[in-house]
């Protein structure tokens, strides 16, 4: 899989690139958005990240130019401005997906695996992790085979931990998925919900399955050393 | 119209000024005329004296006593004239006097007689009681070795009674002249004035959120018109002076996010590197939690900024604030309960509005966040939603900390923060209620706040009820 990252800002260039390369992409990078239209027609990519504010051709030209020229390959958008009004005028130039800065590297990571991927996660299926079993039509959710109840909002939070295995989601993130953009800023909400949801999944078990990594946020893995 | 405007003080200065002016008038007029007027009598009544003694007199030695008092009599006939004549010897010794007048004005047998040791020629005022003043010119003569004092006076009942009618028509109009000047005056300054009433509520109107309104400029070429022109000016650069700290705010805002992507991404991958040590993982986890604080103040800024700008009527739909503020407070139940608050919402009827829901939303959760932070363990949150008069009301009542008073006026502004809260709370950045406020702002409504320190406080939202 080859990503084409289209960024002036050297530092968030080479951060993205090292991310996507350490999760195994081919990644290229172009500084504007005049180098970015010459790569695009130089080699097929699977995907583009494109910042819109880049100096010379801007990025909602070269999306516009992208999408005439080939109107398969997913483009996710990076940018500082999250104005609604910019928002629909990038849907409606062509882009799949979106993301404000500053953004975590695991939500960037999530939204390209699922650009990739094309189209969202299955929504059904039982996911398991270790012991914990979940049922994602039922809603049902099993440790070691017994029962646990959990509400509405305790299940879409481990639901969406258990989804993304061992990776370390930010509580913004979470609020982001599991709320709305209401709560944005009300992390502690999670806090408590992650509380709740450890007593109900981890207390009755020797092997605890939801960490906490300091300042990043929580992640629900087999693995305690995450 | 107050005591203090300036209606009321040029009217009254104006009416009085008048008044005074009229007054002073009339009295110079009144005792003009009246010395004037009792001169003019006098002299006459002198000439006629100085004629009887020069003619008659003068030659009494010749003619005799009787002689003259007849010759008075028929050639004066004071009686018919109205006239006291009075001729009196040196010793006091009566010649002639006049008889009563046809008019009854004196008494001549009643006036006293001169004052002894008077010069030769002298004029005086008589008044005897109940009586008009009667005016006495005196001249002297003598003859066969005798003086003889002769008096001529005359009633000032004429005289007077003119002065009682100037005295009356005065003092009626004078009254009226006082009324008429000040009405006309008030009519004048009003209609003069108008315009500083138009310009003093259309600039009761002008806040920060419509600066680019501006006051009407009277086309009068006066002062009040280059008045109101100045105050457009300087409307103009304050408009200019906030649209650039708007700019700047959402300007550096939007800069600071590159920054804080690279700040975040580097530690992010650093915190989660195998070989790291817990100590160090620890101290970068630290860090991560300032960059997010640092975050959330520039999300919250360009989200200030982006409501500044008037961006929040792009999503405006019809929704039912009960049902919007009942989901909320189910949804930060937990919120609640972890602490052992109750948190309760009192909604009967469905109450619409026209707005941007998820922004009202952003609303009521900032104020439960507060109202449940804020409220001491095993407190009580309670939350009311009702309309009425036009008015879709939120209320959200804590039984917490309360604010003080000298507080409540700054609670709304950016980056303020009650000093206790700042010791309580260090993760906040006194932005939530400037969010709140702006947001009840974009959405044509307020928000206002009651507190007593150790009660609780009020937070009330006000919004126009759907129709």
């Amino acid at each position: 899989m080859r990503i084409l990252v289209v960024e002036d800002e050297r530092k968030v260039a080479e951060l993205v690139a090292r991310g996507l390369k350490a999760a195994r992409y081919a990644v290229d990078i172009a500084p504007d958005g005049q180098a970015g239209w010459a790569m695009v027609n130089t080699y097929p990519y699977d995907l583009v990240i494109l910042d819109l504010s880049l100096p010379g051709m801007g990025g909602l030209e070269l999306l516009r130019r992208v999408r005439r020229r080939d109107a398969q390959v997913p483009v996710l958008i990076l940018t500082a401005k999250d104005a609604t009004a910019s928002k629909v005028e990038n849907f409606e130039a062509g882009a799949d997906d979106y993301l404000t800065k500053p953004f975590a590297f695991a939500e960037l990571e999530v939204r390209v695996k699922s650009l990739l991927r094309r189209g969202p996660v299955s929504q059904g299926g039982t996911v398991r992790v270790a012991d914990l079993e979940i049922d994602r039509l039922t809603q049902q959710v099993r440790r070691s085979g017994r029962r646990v109840d959990l509400t509405p909002k305790e299940y879409g939070l481990l639901e969406y931990l258990a989804t993304q295995p061992g990776r370390v989601l930010s509580r913004t993130m979470i609020v982001e998925h599991v709320w709305d953009e209401s709560f944005e800023g009300l992390t502690n909400i999670v806090d408590v919900y992650v509380r709740h949801l450890r007593e109900k999944i981890d207390a009755a078990s020797p092997v605890k399955l939801i960490h906490t990594v300091r300042g990043v946020g929580y992640s629900l893995s087999e693995d305690s050393a995450t | 119209m107050t005591v203090r405007s300036i209606r009321f003080r040029l009217t009254a200065w104006y009416a009085g000024l008048f008044t005074v002016v009229a007054v002073a008038l009339g009295a110079l007029l009144f005792v003009h005329i009246k010395s004037y007027l009792e001169g003019t009598l006098l002299e006459t009544q002198a000439r006629r004296a100085r004629q009887i003694c020069d003619t008659l007199v003068a030659n009494l030695g010749r003619t005799g006593e009787a002689y003259v008092a007849r010759e008075v009599a028929a050639l004066y006939d004071p009686e018919k004239s109205d006239r006291f004549i009075r001729i009196t010897a040196h010793d006091g010794r009566l010649v002639y006097l006049s008889g009563p007048p046809f008019s009854q004005a004196f008494d001549p047998a009643a006036v006293p007689a001169a004052p002894a040791g008077a010069p030769a020629a002298f004029t005086r005022r008589e008044r005897v009681a109940g009586e008009p003043a009667l005016l006495i010119a005196a001249a002297r003569a003598g003859a066969g070795g005798t003086s003889y004092l002769v008096e001529v006076g005359t009633s000032a009942a004429p005289v007077e009674s003119m002065f009682r009618h100037l005295l009356l028509l005065l003092g009626l109009g004078l009254p009226l002249v006082a009324v008429l000047a000040a009405s006309g005056g008030y009519l004048l300054i009003r209609r003069t004035l108008r315009p500083v009433d138009q310009i003093a509520s259309k600039a009761e109107q002008i806040t920060q959120h419509n600066l680019s309104e501006r006051l009407p400029v009277p086309k009068t070429g006066d002062e009040l018109e280059s008045l109101s022109v100045a105050l457009n000016r300087m409307i103009t650069r304050l408009d200019d002076a906030f649209l650039n700290s708007k700019r700047f705010v959402a300007d550096a805002s939007h800069e600071l996010r590159t920054p804080l992507t690279v700040l975040r991404g580097e530690l992010e991958s650093l915190v989660q590197e195998p070989g790291i040590s817990a100590a160090h993982r620890e101290r970068v986890g630290a860090l991560l939690e300032e960059v997010e604080r640092l975050s959330m103040i520039v999300e919250r800024l360009f989200a200030l900024s982006r409501l500044d700008a008037g961006e929040a009527q792009s999503e405006w739909v019809r929704f039912d604030l009960a049902e919007l503020a009942a989901t909320t407070a189910g949804q930060m139940a937990l919120l609640a309960e972890d602490r052992r608050i109750a948190v309760t919402c009192e909604a009967a009827t469905p109450v619409p509005v026209d707005g941007d829901r998820s922004r009202l939303k952003q609303v009521v959760v900032n104020l439960l966040d507060n109202a449940i932070k804020y409220t001491p363990e095993g407190g009580a949150v309670r939350m009311r939603v009702f309309g009425g008069q036009g008015l879709a009301v939120l209320e959200v009542i804590d039984t917490g900390v309360g604010i003080p008073s000298e507080d409540l006026p700054r609670i709304f502004q950016r980056f303020f923060r009650v000093s206790q809260s700042r010791a309580q709370y260090p993760e906040g950045a006194g932005l939530g209620l400037a969010i709140v406020e702006s947001i009840c702002n974009a959405n044509r409504g307020e928000v206002e706040v009651e507190s007593a320190v150790g009660k609780g406080s009020c937070f009330r939202v006000k919004l126009p009820l759907a129709a």
